[in-house]
């Protein structure tokens, strides 16, 4: 590996950043979830933000790689191996987020000794497990036995639809509460259509990053199938955003208090960029053949499309908890710690508002560079193992495409 | 069966606070935070008015924990940490409690407050109730319809202090209880009944 000394900085920072993320947790762990910006009135914020966006990031290297199995689509076979890392690694931050956002992280054990098998929280809790297992089965075959073992087709037809009941589950989340703005039939399709174009995106955005350090053969063919499948999953993620918002919209009622706050208040820029920068231009771009082919329009298209469904997560989430549905002065008693010693009405809240505090943000990018990092090393331990068979398979399917065009 | 229940003559209700502050002293709830609280309904500033001068109203919502018949709260607690009690009182075990705020996010009422941080008080010691337990940081709390009082035969602080009696305490299930009578002659209404969670909780004027 000509990339040593890279790779070793690398690792360096991503190890810094986390045990930061670490500290700042331990922070947050002594003096309690007051370090957030989260209130009474807004109760969940970035942590439950990025665990809606990681448990759908997850969705994409799964997705390819167990569809490879299940629809013998071989070319993906080539790419099984990096997504699958990828998906672990993305589901693992995605459980550490929620643990972070838990207020009695050490009471934990209940949720096993003394479920509630009714809520929604709980259902999660199974599935990311099952999920997660099925990814390490999926990692330990494949690495074990090789990507056309029986081993790893058996698992595959228990990934796939696994993978959609983990991203309807956390979508069941939300989409049950009657009382909120997330109580539509369609938010577990959402997820499930955002989990797709996201986690597409970002495995794009791995695979090229991959290549281009040389630990992997990336053939454009593939890249090119693989933008198209995005430019699908866009479309039909749009296409449910729109019945979703035009459902919100038509009745005037209450369905229209919250369109007016996405639309044109506190979480316009959000919805906005997803709308546009998420969905509109990645598609306009991914949808021609020509584009599809630049591996560097394929990587800008890519990175919209994951920060415009982390958007989509923040304004899908904060937007409810803006207006009280019993509204009247003085409102909430906020609870954050800086209200707690507030005078006057400063410890109140008529309507809710809420951005993340340092240790929100240092802990958060502690996680995401844990995860990063453990991608590294698992990707170059692994994919190091498989080097050979995968850059024959990629320059054999390369092969397959010229000789067909 | 009992289910026990508040009737809130909104008529009589002067937004004074009373049961606020008569809640929070029984119940211990720490600086911040409160179980109960009365709103100017619909307004955006504190005894505002809604409507055009010269034709304006004025009313206030004494709200805390409602305790729903079907609670949404309840079902969405990963640990059963809320519960129902037998007398349809809507609980926390404080001791189960994870800290998810999953209940937070189901309860249309936002009358579920969080401890966000160690709790402070101002006094500096506990003011509550001997038999109230002290919740620690990390744990959601809420009205527990007084329970220990409720326990002891006694009604509610927010009820034995309200100033103009405009709260009513009884049993649902006692026919002649005031509580029975009220809803049987009253026109009562109960907050966003819409969302099905049948309060026990019910306003009239």
């Amino acid at each position: 590996m000509q990339t040593s000394s890279k790779y070793k900085a690398a690792l360096g920072v991503l190890g810094v950043l986390t045990v930061a993320g670490v500290a700042a947790w331990i922070y947050q762990l002594m003096n309690g979830l007051g370090v957030t910006g989260m209130s009474n009135g807004t109760s969940w914020g970035l942590y439950i933000t990025m665990f809606m966006l990681f448990v759908g990031l997850s969705a994409g290297g799964l997705i390819v790689a167990s569809s490879a199995s299940v629809f013998h689509i071989e070319k993906f076979k080539a790419v099984s191996l990096p997504a699958i890392i990828l998906s672990t690694v993305c589901i693992c931050c995605a459980g550490l987020f929620v643990l972070i956002d838990l207020g009695g992280i050490q009471r934990v054990w209940l949720m096993f000794i003394g479920p509630n098998f009714l809520s929604p929280l709980l259902w999660d809790v199974c599935v990311i497990t099952i999920y997660l297992v099925l990814n390490i089965l999926y990692l330990v075959f494949m690495t074990k036995y090789g990507v056309e073992s029986h081993q790893v087709a058996v698992t595959s037809r228990f990934a796939l639809p696994a993978a959609i009941l983990v991203h309807s589950v956390t979508a069941w989340i939300f989409g049950l509460q009657v009382a909120k703005e997330w109580y539509t039939a369609i938010m577990a399709p959402i997820f499930v259509a955002s989990a797709m174009d996201s986690g597409l995106a970002l495995l794009l955005i791995v695979l090229v990053a991959l290549n281009a350090a040389g630990w992997l053969k990336f053939s454009r063919d593939l890249m090119q199938s693989l933008a198209g499948l995005l430019a699908t999953c866009i479309a039909v993620d749009a296409f449910f955003i729109g019945c979703e918002v035009l459902t919100m919209a038509y009745p005037g009622a209450s369905g229209a208090e919250a369109l007016a706050i996405m639309g044109a208040g506190a979480t316009a820029p959000f919805f906005w960029f997803e709308i546009i920068g998420g969905l509109v231009v990645p598609f306009c771009v991914l949808v021609f053949a020509k584009n599809r082919a630049n591996t560097g329009l394929v990587v800008f298209s890519s990175v919209l499309v994951v920060l415009g469904v982390l958007c989509k997560r923040i304004w899908l989430l904060l937007t409810s908890f803006v207006v009280p549905n019993v509204y009247g002065a003085p409102g909430i008693p906020s609870g954050s710690s800086a209200a707690a010693h507030a005078s006057g009405t400063g410890m109140w809240a008529v309507t809710s508002s809420y951005a993340p505090t340092w240790t929100e943000l240092v802990i958060v990018v502690g996680v995401v560079s844990l995860g990063a990092l453990a991608f590294l090393v698992m990707a170059r331990k692994l994919l190091d193992v498989k080097a050979a068979p995968a850059e024959a398979k990629a320059a054999d399917d390369a092969a397959v495409a010229g000789s067909a065009a | 069966m009992t289910r026990m229940a508040l009737a809130i003559n909104t008529e009589r209700c002067i937004g004074c606070q009373t049961c606020t502050l008569a809640c929070k002293m029984q119940n211990n709830v720490p600086d911040g935070m409160l179980w109960n609280r009365v709103i100017t309904e619909g307004s955006d500033i504190i005894d505002g008015a809604q409507g055009v001068y010269p034709d304006l109203t004025r009313s206030y919502l004494p709200i805390a924990c409602q305790h729903c018949e079907n609670p949404a709260c309840l079902k969405v607690c990963p640990t059963g940490a809320t519960y129902k009690d037998e007398q349809g009182r809507i609980e926390i075990d404080y001791d189960n409690c994870i800290g998810c705020r999953m209940c937070m996010a189901a309860c249309p009422y936002n009358v579920r407050v969080f401890n966000w941080s160690d709790p402070v008080r101002g006094t500096g010691a506990n003011y509550g109730d001997k038999d109230v337990p002290v919740r620690p940081k990390g744990v959601v709390e809420k009205c527990s319809l007084c329970k220990e009082r409720t326990d002891r035969g006694q009604e509610p602080m927010c009820v034995q202090n309200c100033p103009y009696e405009a709260r009513v305490f009884g049993d649902l299930d006692d026919p002649d209880s005031e509580i029975s009578k009220i809803l049987r002659t009253r026109n009562t209404r109960t907050l966003l009944d819409h969302y099905g969670t049948n309060p026990s909780v019910f306003y009239f004027a």
